[in-house]
């Protein structure tokens, strides 16, 4: 664990800030911020460990901590309770909370423009397309149920017709052939099947079949939005830089973070390394990285909408990036 | 006078001790190796020993960092929990008001199902707490239970000694109670201590953070690396067994020092359940206020945000008051129809089993002690890693749950059994066979009879962790039911699903256990025994 | 000594609710045991006989009448030391060893062991158990035990003793001896004892008196005073007047 903010020490910076801003800002050489991940530490956020070894969030005045996530790491909500000022999201969650539970975040960017989970099945009984899985057994994460029905939904695909199952984070039944298809990140897992059961993996997107939205949104509470704009900035810029070094040659940095942020995560570097080059499409935009076109933003709407999430534009905060 | 001969205990005839469980042992080990090499089990799913042996070498660098992490997180949790469970069982015997108050608060804490409670604790707490949190949770109610159970299962004759010398209620704690509940609470420490790991382990899994064995495994499950799952689930074991182990040695020394020479028979002081002169259905609501308000207070002083912390009242409205309420409380009572079925029986399955277990350790001890190390594994070894090759082996149905069930189950149930079958007095045990009684009439006419406290001790911690195991089966393979439910919901940010979801499964949990206690008194009291809760 | 106390219950009555059952153990039970005697407690299993000493020990609460030992409740008399106890059962702790255990009521009453280690050793020496002061219980024979246990009673030079059938696991021989010695120390003590035995030829050779109890509900049948004089020899359990007066007792007892 690298830095834990915890809330106490959240609440005495927060009430410091807010009696005596001059001071705090005398006081602290750098401006703390803690992001929360999504996930253990892989490929995911080398654009952010990039920004961290190379100095980029310290030349932007931040002092910025990093939490790992887990599967029972809700990013959400850590920025409500305060463990973090900044996380990353899936946007179906996020726009839903808001809507339905009245949730104060604002989103501010998008790490990436195309969602990079997709069905995964094996190229020997390839499954390419939505139709494909009627009759099939499908494994999904719990927690991504939702978006799998949304995809469905959107196809035409009878949600009974498909009999899905938990996804235990392994896929090995996947290998083994007890199940036909996984959800999962396709920037990873293919890799894995290709190294652990000698087969050639097939995949598709959920976005080029219809569930066009964002993924690893960047999300903050309205009111850090408010009081912390400038660090959130700061932060996005710093950020950008770290993706635009890392995704030059997306083979140089994961071994540089082999004895570092890497080290005992289970992983090979290999395996980040082919991860690091899945994702630079589905990241990379013309407006830079974190950049959400108006398209961009439609499109999730539009998708979420067809679930009956039924979000709206102002959810989506695009200035902090013109800043940028 | 004349000198009295003192006779020397029998010793086995056969070869040294130790010869047939070791060999039982190597047996077991060439089986797998040899099911792993030759791809015997779900297709190659269960990697081979030198397999596994050779991958934690290749990844031996890797190891220090998380096992570190793991040991500092449970034995931290392994001692604030004892602690607190060994002080409140002396509370609890001292005074059996604070028992009966604090009655409703242990069967909750001990109910609660981990996998229900970790992304709470994720959500509320912040660093390594939600680690040692969940590790002390694991150790709680077995030493409390078990320091209860020595503190009464007492000789009432020294108690009368001690009090006819004008002792008091503490002095007889000191001189009789303390003492002679020893073997039981370390026990009660041997139970906890993979309870700890695992608990540690379970928590790191889904918390977040950089270092732990949870963390190692989580990253390794996507690789598909049956050999890496399965060593670092044995170095899990390795932790929680020498912990085991020590306890064990340490128990194995009081017990022989002190295993009662004769058998009380006195009857329980009549009236002792009344006690003090607080009405019955006071305390009966005030047992059923304590764990609410601590609910309650938990939110309020951690400052858990009203949004994803939610009180007991903000269960309340979430499932009647709020216009989603009639569809919230359709979800769930669906799925408690989905996994109340399967948790009784697998209440019964897990019973079974250990009984069975415990009746062939008094007539075929070898087996038994040659079991132990694949009973131990069951415990530790972290049932996420096994999980896939449950599935491949036995499918997404009905059956996988139950074996995941009994293997969650029985292993505690089985100590507690043994234990009781151990301690049961030797004058006893020595009548049957005076008339030439072979074990197993031995066992039928005094063991089992004797051990019937015992029994419905193992049955009141069997029942939680049946609902546990099902749950943890229905949220890995079946994706039916309460597990589901619950990671279903964490998917949607319904964070009154979550707490409903975990107070539910707690009521249930708390329902099921309130039924053993009731048969268990009535039984208990028609044989005249008392019952150790 | 503590100074040997009288033992005098008045009008006393105890019940007891067991599985449902109602049992009067004792109906309006009185008895008073002068300072410096012996009485002896006679009477068939259930009679209540042990309940007498539980009430006077403060183990149990009578449910009518009074208590007092020494003119003081039962409580206040055993915390201060003054009464000591074996029972039918030895009831050695399992852990503690014969030293120990026979100093466990100096523990009880936070009395230092150093001063009584003389004691103890002279207590060990007097029920022959010399050479097993570290034995673990579990090590020893029923007789040993129970030979520990009077050695237990007698560690704090109490003035009132109670004694539960304490050589009821004995065999006969064993249990003569034991009652010989047990004469002696009594005659060198000179404390009170309430001896409670179903052993007719015991109560006879060690009691000044014996009172002879019946069952359902328990209460004193009738009060018999032995006239040997002392100290009584071991003789005395051949004497025909002995003999004579045991059969009398019998009868008593068996209702005639």
């Amino acid at each position: 664990m690298r830095m834990t903010i915890n809330r106490r020490r959240f609440m005495t910076l927060a009430a410091a800030g807010a009696a005596l801003p001059a001071v705090s800002r005398f006081a602290y050489a750098a401006d703390p911020l803690a992001m929360q991940a999504a996930w253990i530490n892989d490929a995911e956020f080398t654009g952010y460990f990039t920004a961290f070894d190379n100095d980029y969030y310290k030349d932007e005045g931040l002092d910025l901590s990093y939490l790992s996530g887990g599967p029972d790491v809700i990013p959400e909500s850590s920025i409500i309770a305060g463990k973090a000022d900044l996380t990353l999201t899936t946007p179906d969650t996020t726009i839903k909370a808001i809507v339905e539970q009245g949730a104060k975040f604002k989103i501010i960017g998008t790490q990436y423009q195309k969602n990079p989970h997709g069905i995964i099945s094996l190229a020997s009984k390839p499954i390419s397309n939505p139709k494909q899985l009627e009759g099939k057994t499908l494994a999904v994460p719990p927690v991504n149920v939702i978006s799998v029905e949304v995809m469905l939904k959107i196809n035409d695909v009878d949600r009974d017709k498909v009999n899905i199952v938990p996804y235990a984070y392994d896929p090995t039944p996947l290998i083994k052939g007890e199940i036909d298809a996984s959800l999962d990140f396709t920037t990873n897992v293919p890799y894995t099947i290709k190294q652990a059961g000698g087969v050639d993996a097939h995949s598709f997107l959920l976005y080029d079949y219809g569930y066009t939205i964002f993924q690893d949104t960047v999300v903050v509470t309205e009111e850090t939005l408010a009081t912390r704009r400038k660090e959130l900035v700061s932060w996005l810029r710093a950020s950008r830089k770290g993706w635009d070094e890392n995704l030059k040659d997306p083979n140089a940095y994961p071994p540089k973070f082999a004895e570092t942020w890497f080290k005992g995560t289970g992983r090979t570097i290999d395996n980040e390394i082919f991860f690091n080059n899945a994702q630079k499409p589905l990241i990379e935009n013309p407006g830079g990285v974190f950049a959400m076109s108006e398209d961009g933003i439609a499109k999730t709407l539009d998708a979420l909408g067809q679930a009956g999430i039924k979000g709206t534009r102002d959810m989506f905060d695009t200035t902090l990036l013109q800043e940028v | 006078m004349a000198a009295e001969q003192v006779l020397p205990a029998p010793k086995p005839l056969n070869q040294a001790p130790w010869f047939a469980p070791v060999r039982n042992i190597v047996i077991l080990l060439v089986l797998w190796e040899v099911a792993g090499r030759f791809h015997l089990v779900a297709d190659g799913a269960l990697p081979s020993l030198t397999a596994i042996v050779e991958r934690f070498w290749a990844d031996r660098a890797d190891y220090p960092a998380h096992v570190w992490s793991t040991l500092v997180s449970s034995a931290l949790g392994f001692a604030i929990g004892n602690i607190v469970a060994v002080a409140a069982g002396i509370l609890f015997v001292l005074s059996p008001l604070a028992a009966r108050l604090f009655r409703g608060f242990n069967v909750t804490i001990f109910a609660v199902p981990t996998i229900a409670i970790a992304p709470i604790l994720a959500l509320t707490m912040t660093g390594i707490s939600p680690r040692v949190t969940l590790a002390a949770m694991g150790c709680y109610f077995v030493t409390m239970t078990a320091t209860v159970v020595g503190l009464t299962q007492i000789d009432l004759r020294s108690a009368d000694l001690v009090r006819a010398y004008g002792g008091g209620k503490w002095d007889v704690m000191r001189f009789v109670q303390l003492r002679s509940a020893l073997p039981i609470i370390l026990a009660g420490l041997q139970v906890a201590a993979p309870n700890a790991v695992l608990g540690a382990i379970l928590a790191e899994f889904g918390g977040g953070g950089r270092w732990g064995l949870g963390i190692y495994l989580l990253g390794s499950l996507g690789r598909a690396d049956p050999p890496r799952l399965w060593s670092i689930g044995l170095v899990a074991t390795a932790i929680a067994g020498i912990a085991y182990f020590i306890f064990g040695l340490i128990s194995a020394r009081v017990t022989g020092a002190s295993k009662a020479v004769t058998m009380t028979t006195s009857l329980p002081p009549a009236g002792a359940r009344t006690g003090g002169q607080w009405p019955s259905l006071a305390v009966a609501f005030g047992s059923i206020a304590v764990p609410l308000v601590l609910w309650w207070a938990f939110i309020k002083l951690l400052g858990v945000p009203e949004m994803i912390g939610k009180t007991p009242w903000g269960v309340i409205e979430y499932l009647f008051f709020l216009p989603l309420s009639q569809q919230a409380q359709t979800r769930l009572l669906d799925a408690m129809g989905q996994t109340l079925p399967i948790t009784i029986v697998g209440t019964f399955a897990g019973l079974a089993a250990a009984f069975a277990l415990s009746v062939s350790s008094r007539l075929v001890p070898n087996f038994t002690r040659a079991l132990m190390p694949v009973a131990l594994f069951s415990q530790t070894m972290p049932l996420i890693a096994t999980i896939p090759l449950f599935v491949l082996l036995l499918g997404r149905g009905w059956l996988v749950t139950l074996i995941i069930t009994i293997s969650v189950t029985f292993f505690p149930a089985f100590i507690t059994l043994a234990q009781g079958m151990k301690m049961t007095p030797r004058a006893a045990l020595d009548l049957p066979k005076a008339y030439g009684a072979g074990a197993w009439t031995e066992l039928k006419l005094v063991g089992i009879p004797a051990a019937l406290p015992y029994l419905f001790a193992a049955a009141r911690l069997t029942v939680p962790r049946a609902l546990l195991g099902v749950m943890i089966a229905e949220w890995l393979a079946t994706g039916k039911g309460l597990g589901n439910l619950l990671n279903q919901s964490r998917g949607y940010l319904d964070y009154g699903m979550i707490w409903t979801v975990a107070a539910a499964s707690v009521v249930l949990s708390v329902a099921l256990y309130q039924i053993v206690v009731l048969v268990e008194r009535r039984v208990l009291a028609n044989m005249g025994m008392r019952g150790s809760e | 000594m503590a100074g040997a106390g009288g033992i005098r219950l008045s009008n006393v009555s105890k019940a007891f609710v067991a599985r449902g059952k109602t049992i009067e153990a004792l109906r309006d039970v009185s008895l008073t045991c002068e300072p410096g005697s012996f009485t002896a407690l006679l009477g068939p299993s259930g009679c209540g006989k042990s309940t007498i000493l539980r009430l006077a020990l403060g183990l149990e609460h009578a449910d009518g009448g009074r208590v007092e030992i020494g003119g003081q409740t039962s409580e206040k008399a055993t915390a201060s030391g003054l009464t000591g106890v074996a029972f039918q059962d030895s009831a050695l702790l399992p852990w503690r060893n014969v030293e120990d255990n026979i100093s466990l009521p100096l523990d009880i009453l936070k009395r230092d062991r150093r001063e009584y280690s003389a004691k103890i050793a002279e207590l060990i020496q007097l029920v022959g158990l010399k050479g097993f002061e570290k034995s673990l219980p579990g090590e020893l024979s029923g007789g040993m035990r129970q030979r520990v246990a009077i050695a237990r009673s007698l560690v704090t030079e109490p003035g009132v003793l109670f004694l539960d059938e304490p050589f009821g696991a004995l065999d006969q021989i064993l249990r003569r001896q034991m009652n010989i010695e047990l004469q002696r120390i009594w005659t060198e003590t000179r404390c009170t004892a309430l001896l409670v035995t179903h052993g007719i030829d015991e109560a006879v050779f060690l009691a000044d008196r014996v009172a002879v109890m019946r069952s359902r509900p328990g209460r004193v049948a009738s009060m018999i005073e032995i006239p040997f004089s002392r100290p009584r020899s071991p003789d005395l359990f051949s004497d025909p007047v002995f003999h004579k007066l045991c059969d009398g007792i019998a009868e008593v007892l068996h209702g005639g």
